[in-house]
């Protein structure tokens, strides 16, 4: 289970650019849940993300992370704990490491590493079968550069990577966004089958509403570093996207103007 | 032409360099952290290993010591940039300028003469070789020996952890890697490497000089780049070819410009030769895929 509380995050503080990212960010994610965020630009939906993956701190409130209090712990120290796919496929892997040689870093993600060989023969089965699910071909070619495949491919590795140990949460930041529209929705059919196949709690942030509507079990809202709504089950069930922003204007008494949201 | 001891005595200096080589190959290739801490490092070791042969240690033991020193130094630098936030090659120059002093002070003057002194070389003097065959043979054992650590460490998980560091700091921090520490521990690896060459030069060259590392900075770039010229460093194994037969082929390069009568060149021109080499080294290659994109455009 992750929750944050009161989270509370300005950047710039003191100058004329002082932008408050958090202001009183809450949320309870409960094991098994795969949650869609959304929010319009500067709602505070990456800065969240990164707040719980320890990219960057946060000035006040708190982050558990299954009974761990990781709110003052760097990246790396959370890492055991927290699995992430970046927006830029070409952030989660290395260009110029194989295919084997990324998958052999994840596989020992969050645990101590020593001086025996990275790659070794007891993971090559693995990791030829967890490629094989991608239906890439893939399981051919470990030997290769990453810097080989396309933008696509590198992003379901990177999702096969995240997954290939155990995690909290999975921590998925737009990772379609920056994908051609067919690539997009493969890479998105693939983590509905690998969330749901290894029973995986997720967040994932989208720039979408009908996507965020039809992936996951329940969706949240953000706006000005806040949950404006949080809606799962019955009451999401055969939303729809005007019926969403029928709702962010009730609670907010707003005009949604961010073109972007409405045409996702 | 080259005479026969010019061009052991070529090889003799290839192979130290070779070395300094691999530890500029780990720091500004691996770790993509450029740093000229190497230019006090290379001294360093000379000074640590020369002051240590004088005062009767083992010849080899002193040149650990100066392995260690070197691997201090880098690891004062890495901690500037990693603890400190100083930029990684302003902490690099500030820790070089520091060694000039450290240096003297280890040495207590400017050079220390090591002809008399029993060295790592004097044993192998005894196999029956000539004269300047004995220091190539045993430095290329040490270049041998060192790629193939060095090879393996890269293959290891803390080496791929180092590899993904310098190559991706996020998805390195995302994986669990502390990214700060593998800074600090690739940079002190690299000085010890650095460190390791000087030792091995002042016993070879018979003298330890507080003003022998000027430049070596430039000559580890030259040995890389040109070594990456010439096989193109696709895997790890062939990165650390590239450093060793980069730096022979400068030194074998250098030896020639100086020894060819016809270019009228002499020894006070080495660092001109040098930079002017390496300031081919780097153009050479856009050159010619310039020159290659300018012949498929033409022909499409």
């Amino acid at each position: 289970m992750i929750s944050a509380t009161d989270l509370r995050l300005t950047f710039g503080k003191g100058t004329p650019l002082e932008n408050p990212a958090l202001r009183g960010m809450s949320l309870t994610v409960n094991q098994g849940e795969f949650v869609t965020v959304i929010g319009s630009n500067g709602a505070g939906k990456s800065t969240f993300l990164n707040a719980l993956a320890g990219e960057v701190m946060v000035d006040s409130g708190q982050i558990i992370v299954d009974n761990l209090d990781v709110t003052r712990l760097p990246t790396h120290k959370r890492a055991a704990r927290v699995a992430r796919v970046f927006q830029d496929p070409l952030a989660g892997t290395c260009e110029n490491l194989s295919i084997e040689e990324n998958l052999a870093l994840a596989i020992k993600r969050g645990q101590s590493r020593g001086l025996t060989s990275a790659v070794k023969k007891q993971y090559l089965g693995q990791f030829r079968e967890s490629l094989a699910t991608l239906k890439l071909g893939l399981e051919n070619r470990l030997g290769d550069k990453m810097g080989l495949l396309s933008g696509g491919q590198r992003q379901a590795v990177s999702l096969l990577m995240a997954s290939l140990t155990p995690s909290s949460i999975l921590l998925l930041d737009e990772h379609t966004a920056a994908l051609d529209p067919k690539t997009a929705n493969f890479v998105l059919e693939l983590t509905q089958q690998i969330i749901e196949e290894q029973k995986l709690t997720a967040l994932m942030v989208t720039h979408s509403m009908k996507q965020a509507l039809e992936v996951g079990s329940r969706t949240v809202m953000l706006h000005q570093g806040q949950v404006v709504f949080d809606i799962a089950g019955k009451d999401r069930d055969g939303l729809e996207v005007k019926d969403l922003l029928g709702l962010f204007e009730k609670q907010r008494g707003l005009e949604v103007d961010d073109d972007s949201l409405l045409l996702g | 032409m080259l005479s026969e001891i010019a061009f052991y005595g070529a090889l003799e200096t290839g192979l130290i360099y070779g070395l300094v080589a691999f530890g500029i190959y780990l720091s500004f290739r691996v770790l993509d952290f450029p740093d000229l801490t190497v230019d006090g490092s290379f001294p360093l070791g000379a000074a640590v290993a020369a002051m240590l042969i004088i005062e009767g240690w083992n010849p080899w033991l002193a040149t650990g010591c100066a392995v260690l020193a070197g691997m201090a130094a880098g690891a004062v630098t890495a901690i500037l940039n990693v603890k400190l936030n100083i930029l990684n090659l302003l902490a690099s120059i500030l820790t070089m300028i520091a060694l000039y002093s450290v240096n003297l002070r280890i040495m207590g003057r400017p050079n220390v003469a090591l002809l008399t002194e029993e060295t790592v070389l004097t044993p192998w003097y005894d196999l029956g070789l000539a004269f300047h065959q004995v220091p190539v043979l045993l430095f290329t054992l040490v270049a041998i020996v060192s790629l193939i650590l060095l090879w393996r460490f890269m293959k290891s998980e803390t080496g791929l952890a180092m590899r993904a560091t310098g190559a991706n700091a996020r998805m390195a921090r995302a994986q669990g890697i502390a990214t700060g520490g593998m800074i600090i521990l690739g940079v002190a690896l690299s000085n010890g490497l650095v460190g390791l060459a000087g030792a091995l030069f002042a016993q070879s060259q018979g003298a330890a000089d507080v003003t022998m590392g000027v430049g070596v900075i430039v000559i580890g770039l030259a040995s890389l780049i040109g070594g990456e010229a010439v096989i193109t460093p696709s895997t790890v194994v062939r990165a650390l070819l590239a450093c060793v037969v980069g730096a022979i082929i400068y030194r074998l390069a250098i030896a020639f410009a100086l020894n060819a009568d016809v270019l009228g060149l002499q020894a006070q021109d080495l660092n001109l030769i040098t930079a002017v080499l390496v300031t081919l080294a780097i153009v050479l290659p856009g050159v010619r895929t310039k020159i290659a994109s300018r012949f498929t455009s033409k022909k499409a």
